[in-house]
């Protein structure tokens, strides 16, 4: 039972309008109906009143000897008939359009009494009316007697069926409209949620930063709390960003207090053990306290725009190269966008960078590449440069924490595993071969982006 | 060479001062940002060593006042902050390397070492001038691939003129940049340095790697360094 919204709405109403529709569609056919069978009824009583005033007894028997004012007594078939039974529901007379079709009435009635009845004709329908009378005549003597009247109904019934023809064409066309009505009026009334829910993915997305503009009142509150949600959130993150990183500056300073005392007691070098306990502390503060800062893409995502960091990264870091700094190729599409905050961003070049100056010869290469990827885009960072290289063997092994390639070097390893730990957060991959156009290594690291 | 460092915990920076002494540095030592402006700004410093979180104003603040007041002082930034934003940021204000604490004392001695050089254009740490060659790690000195027995101060005085060649360095520049403040000044004790110098680099008396221009100062004249 999880429908949409609009679903349900729709499913409901649709619902409700059929009932309405089919109860008001039954109650106008009764209604007609009833006055279709009183205006019979009175058509009948009518006639009725016409036969008795022609009708007069003759020796005994009730006779309606002239002719009627109601031509269609007398035509033959017509549709209206009339018979007179006596007590004993003998026929005394019947009306000329009765010729040639036996129409077989034997109910009498008391005089006094009407009776509305069915009855058929050869197939045809007939309403006919009954009505029971006591002749007196001083002269020619009386007796009890039964009148019918009968006239067919079948134009009547057409009459109704094209009634109803219309009734349910015309409901059906109302329907119809309010349905589409309805729709309509849907779209629009749930068009505000929608919004909400274009604009929450736009912040997922990182193109949007709260949930802006005026929506209607009964989603304003709605929207105000999930306003907060994505503030708090965000605050959160960086609260918890911060903290950390106060907390591995407050124990960097001591634990760099701590490497001085021990190194520049010349009386008694430090012992190696001493030593290596340190290194693991500062590598622990530095990976662990720096992976647990770095939590990769956010819920509610900040994209940041590569070109800009790049080139800051680009600008500064070779410079600080000892041997001199060397030759830079940079290129950068403007729209490139990288999926998550600026400090992420800034670890994955900071340590790419970093990583070709320590090794380069004198020629380094960041080649950026933004590329429609599926239903959203692919973003390349390829990092070169023209040292030795990363032999094959060592490959998978300089991505992990602790692990150099060369051990001579200054450094302690996680500069790369934090890159790819960070590059798989991002579910993106890193890749390292030979680079072609400087001969040296090349890193290359594909994210996808969604917008 | 005369380092300032700029540091506001006072056991790392004691410590560091120490050893950076003991390297043969004359070193100043600010605890904050004020002050390690005014040293800055107002001594003569080589080069500065800045810790990034500072009291007064932090160091990033002092290297931007620093650059702005035109100097070229080469700053060094140690910082606890991992981030690569803050030493980006820094260099972008105007520091020429960075040190991340904690480090190896090696590391530093070797970044302040590399940076003292690059600012006379040397890209290599041994500093190669015809037969004569200064290396900076060891800080040893051959002469046409024979060592030579230097004593520190002979060393600091040749070391110093290397750094700056073709450069026209005072006597009093070099008594400051090479003895701390409180030291008994003698500009005739440059001057007996500075023979004994030539006596040990130039006993044939043909190279003569160093001029001396009277009235001005000392001048290192043997080759340009390969500047990169």
């Amino acid at each position: 039972m999880n429908h949409s919204l609009q679903r349900r709405l729709l499913i409901v109403a649709s619902l409700v309008l059929a009932a309405f529709l089919g109860t008001t569609g039954f109650a106008l056919d009764q209604a007609f109906r009833t006055s279709l069978i009183q205006a019979q009824q009175d058509r009948l009583q009518g006639f009725l009143y016409t036969v008795l005033a022609g009708a007069d007894v003759r020796e005994g028997q009730l006779q309606v000897p002239g002719d009627l004012p109601e031509g269609r007594f007398h035509q033959i078939g017509s549709g209206l008939y009339a018979v007179v039974l006596d007590d004993q529901g003998r026929t005394t007379w019947r009306s000329r359009s009765l010729i040639g079709q036996r129409l077989d009435l034997d109910r009498t009635l008391p005089p006094g009494e009407r009776d509305f009845y069915r009855a058929e004709l050869d197939g045809e329908r007939l309403v006919g009316l009954a009505y029971g009378l006591s002749w007196e005549d001083p002269e020619t003597g009386g007796g009890d007697f039964t009148l019918h009247v009968a006239e067919s109904i079948t134009f009547r019934l057409e009459e109704r069926a094209a009634y109803r023809r219309s009734l349910w064409t015309w409901l059906g066309g109302a329907g119809a409209g309010l349905l589409v009505a309805q729709l309509l009026v849907l779209r629009w009334g749930l068009r505000p949620l929608r919004r909400v829910t274009r604009d929450l993915q736009l912040i997922e997305r990182g193109r949007k930063d709260t949930l802006e503009g005026n929506y209607p009142r009964e989603v304003q509150g709605l929207t105000e709390r999930l306003n907060q949600l994505i503030c708090s959130e965000r605050e959160r993150t960086t609260h918890y960003r911060n903290s950390l990183a106060d907390l591995a500056h407050s124990l960097k300073t001591p634990l760099a207090v701590l490497r001085t005392t021990l190194e520049s007691d010349s009386s008694q070098p430090p012992s190696p053990q001493t030593m290596e306990q340190i290194e693991r502390i500062h590598e622990t503060v530095d990976y662990q306290l720096g992976r647990a800062a770095l939590a990769g893409p956010p819920h509610f995502g900040e994209s940041t725009r590569v070109q800009p960091l790049a080139r800051r990264v680009m600008d500064t870091l070779p410079k600080t190269r000892p041997a001199g700094p060397p030759a830079t190729t940079f290129d950068c599409p403007g729209e490139a966008r990288f999926p998550g905050p600026e400090g992420d961003l800034m670890e994955i070049l900071g340590n790419l960078v970093d990583n070709a100056c320590k090794w380069c010869d004198d020629r380094i290469s960041l080649r950026v590449d933004w590329q429609a990827h599926g239903r959203g885009w692919l973003l390349t960072l390829q990092m070169e440069d023209d040292g030795p290289g990363v032999p094959e063997s060592a490959r998978e092994r300089i991505l992990q924490r602790g692990q150099r390639a060369d051990e001579t070097r200054p450094g302690h390893g996680i500069g790369l595993a934090m890159v790819s730990e960070l590059v798989a957060n991002y579910r993106g991959k890193i890749q390292i071969d030979r680079s072609d156009r400087l001969g040296g290594a090349r890193f290359t690291l594909t994210l996808p982006v969604n917008t | 060479m005369r380092l300032l460092l700029v540091e506001d915990e006072q056991e790392l920076a004691s410590q560091l001062c120490k050893r950076l002494q003991d390297e043969g540095f004359v070193v100043d030592h600010a605890a904050d940002g004020p002050s390690g402006l005014h040293f800055a700004t107002d001594y003569p410093i080589d080069l500065a060593i800045v810790d990034l979180g500072l009291p007064g104003f932090s160091g990033l603040e002092l290297i931007q006042r620093l650059r702005a007041d035109g100097s070229r002082l080469p700053v060094l930034i140690l910082t606890a902050r991992q981030a690569w934003q803050d030493r980006v940021a820094g260099l972008e204000a105007g520091a020429d390397d960075y040190l991340g604490k904690p480090f190896r004392m090696e590391e530093l001695l070797a970044r302040v070492n590399a940076l003292l050089r690059r600012v006379g254009g040397w890209a290599h740490p041994v500093l190669e001038a015809g037969p004569i060659a200064l290396d900076t790690r060891s800080q040893t000195v051959s002469l046409a691939g024979k060592a030579l027995d230097l004593t520190a101060y002979e060393y600091r005085l040749l070391a110093y003129l290397m750094h700056r060649p073709d450069e026209v360095v005072s006597k009093l520049e070099l008594t400051e940049h090479l003895y701390p403040d409180d030291a008994d000044r003698d500009s005739n004790v440059i001057e007996v340095f500075i023979r004994r110098l030539r006596q040990k680099l130039d006993p044939d008396n043909s190279l003569h790697p160093i001029e001396t221009l009277r009235g001005r100062g000392y001048s290192f004249r043997l080759g340009t360094p390969h500047r990169s």
